[in-house]
């Protein structure tokens, strides 16, 4: 058994490198196939972060009547981290604000000399919220607007940003159906090329199987080298497309980050896929590419050659 | 030895190829079969490496009956049988003395045994210098002989030999020919197709001859006649 083992494996290796052409052909369209696999799930896991970041940065400002004193104030605040839906509450004062809406302006400009000549504070004091789920807000702020605290309540601005948060939400959610199903597409066009480009390796080894089997070679002592051979070019052909893809990316997400709307030309959050996901699940990409990539050069070895070993 | 009964092939859609063939040949013979093209010479041998089965009729060898045989027992059948042909049949991408070597890998032979023997039989068939080389870097005669010593290396009971000398010169036939008659002098059968009269009659053996998937004369010590 080891014995057949190894000579199989030294008959593969063999094979593998005095086809040459022939192998360079087959592992360059495996490294295409993984690369474009890579990109693809790259692009929908920066999708995905991206629009974790979007429901993140959902809240609902509630701005406070300016009647309303600092107890009742804190506890309104307290009533809120009450409900069992809120993740935080957070208080900004309007002192607090105002600087922060300075800080966006610039200054000089017409607004700043406005903010001036108004003399006094026009803001008022928020309380920032936010839910455990962003589905949630809806039933949070009927909550509020049904409860005896409304009273303090000028207004929830929740409503205003809706529609653009569900908009972008949702050109979110069709932006990963779309990416996934081009990553499926063109996967399997590339399986299929795989495939094709293997068969027509094994087209090759037609006369040889015939002549193994007539020196009195067993079914598996002809496959096994071609099973061998099926590994190298999947262990080829990943060892290459991960760096390839890897640098790709880098090379892509590269210096100013964009923050376009399509998750095409969206770096940062490719970037940020690239520093938290990519880095952290290294292992697990590399060694799944790996048996990924083998198990598709095994697999279409053996289909391949199964019609030359039938024949006697 | 070797026992053909009531053979016949039918391939569906043409006129036999094989037809009440009925032949006995004995261990240590020489046999040579000879016929035109499409006699049913190739056919015949086939059978015998199962290569073909017949449509009816029983192939034994050693008293074996080879319809019997497994799918699994094949390859042990065809480690007795030594095999030639006329294109050689050599692995392309493997050198002269890997070719032969894989005959004894695949047989389970031990490395050292390998490495023992194929130098040794290389040397017989008197390629000793050229080990390394691939087959298209040697003649067609060199090639044969690698072939040759491929199909002993595992000391078979039978040789069968298809047109071995069909793309050979004169010179490299007759190398290949006195190959044949020593292997025959220690003992191994050998059975021949050919249509080269020249030697048929040059080595004077038992000669059996086909005609149109029919055997029609059968003499000890024969010339190739039609």
């Amino acid at each position: 058994m080891w014995i057949k083992l190894r000579r199989t494996f030294r008959s593969g290796a063999k094979n593998f490198i005095r086809n040459g052409w022939l192998s360079i052909a087959t592992v360059s369209v495996m490294v295409i196939t993984l690369f474009v696999v890579n990109i693809q799930l790259a692009i929908i896991g920066a999708n995905d972060l991206r629009l974790k970041d979007v429901q993140n940065r959902v809240n609902i400002s509630i701005e406070i009547r300016p009647e309303t004193t600092l107890p009742e104030l804190n506890d309104f605040q307290r009533e809120l981290e009450g409900y069992e839906q809120v993740s935080s509450v957070e208080l900004v004062d309007k002192e607090q604000a105002l600087a922060e809406f300075k800080s966006f302006t610039q200054s000089g400009s017409t607004i700043q000399s406005g903010i001036e000549t108004l003399g006094e504070n026009f803001l008022y004091d928020t309380l920032v919220l936010k839910t455990q789920d962003p589905s949630q807000y809806e039933e949070v702020v009927k909550k509020i607007e049904g409860s005896a605290s409304a009273k303090y309540v000028e207004e929830i601005n929740y409503h205003k940003y809706r529609s653009i948060i569900d908009g972008l939400s949702s050109e979110l959610r069709t932006t990963r159906k779309f990416s996934l199903t081009l990553a499926i597409t063109l996967s399997l066009v590339a399986i299929l090329v795989t495939f094709n480009s293997i068969r027509i390796t094994m087209y090759s080894h037609k006369q040889e199987i015939e002549i193994m089997k007539l020196v009195g070679a067993s079914n598996n002592y002809v496959r096994f080298p071609f099973i061998w051979e099926g590994i190298f070019y999947g262990l080829a052909s990943a060892l290459i497309a991960i760096p390839l893809s890897f640098l790709y990316l880098k090379f892509i997400t590269n210096g100013e980050a964009s923050s376009s709307v399509f998750a095409f030309s969206n770096t940062k959050f490719l970037k940020d896929f690239m520093a938290v996901y990519f880095m952290d699940n290294i292992l697990v990409i590399v060694s799944l590419q790996f048996i990924l990539a083998v198990m598709l050069g095994v697999v279409s070895s053996l289909i391949a050659m199964s019609k030359y070993l039938k024949k006697f | 030895m070797i026992r053909f009964e009531n053979i016949s092939k039918v391939y569906p859609g043409s006129s036999p190829a094989l037809e009440n063939i009925n032949l006995q040949i004995k261990a240590g013979e020489f046999v040579s079969v000879v016929g035109h093209s499409g006699a049913g010479k190739s056919t015949l041998l086939k059978l015998l490496y199962t290569e073909e089965r017949p449509t009816t009729g029983v192939v034994s060898f050693d008293s074996a009956n080879l319809l019997d045989l497994k799918k699994r027992e094949l390859p042990i059948l065809r480690r007795l049988i030594g095999t030639v042909f006329q294109d050689y049949k050599l692995l392309q991408k493997k050198t002269l003395a890997e070719n032969v070597s894989f005959a004894l890998e695949v047989a389970g032979k031990s490395d050292m045994e390998i490495s023992e023997t194929v130098p040794k039989i290389l040397d017989i068939v008197g390629l000793g210098g050229k080990a390394d080389h691939y087959p298209l870097e040697v003649s067609g005669g060199e090639q044969q002989r690698v072939a040759l010593a491929r199909a002993l290396v595992n000391k078979p009971k039978v040789l069968i030999a298809d047109e071995p000398t069909g793309n050979l010169d004169p010179i490299s036939t007759w190398e290949i020919m006195q190959l044949l008659l020593k292997i025959n002098e220690f003992g191994t059968t050998v059975l021949l197709a050919t249509h080269d009269k020249g030697i048929v009659d040059r080595i004077a053996r038992r000669v059996v001859v086909m005609e149109d998937g029919r055997i029609i004369s059968d003499k000890q010590k024969g010339k190739y006649e039609l």
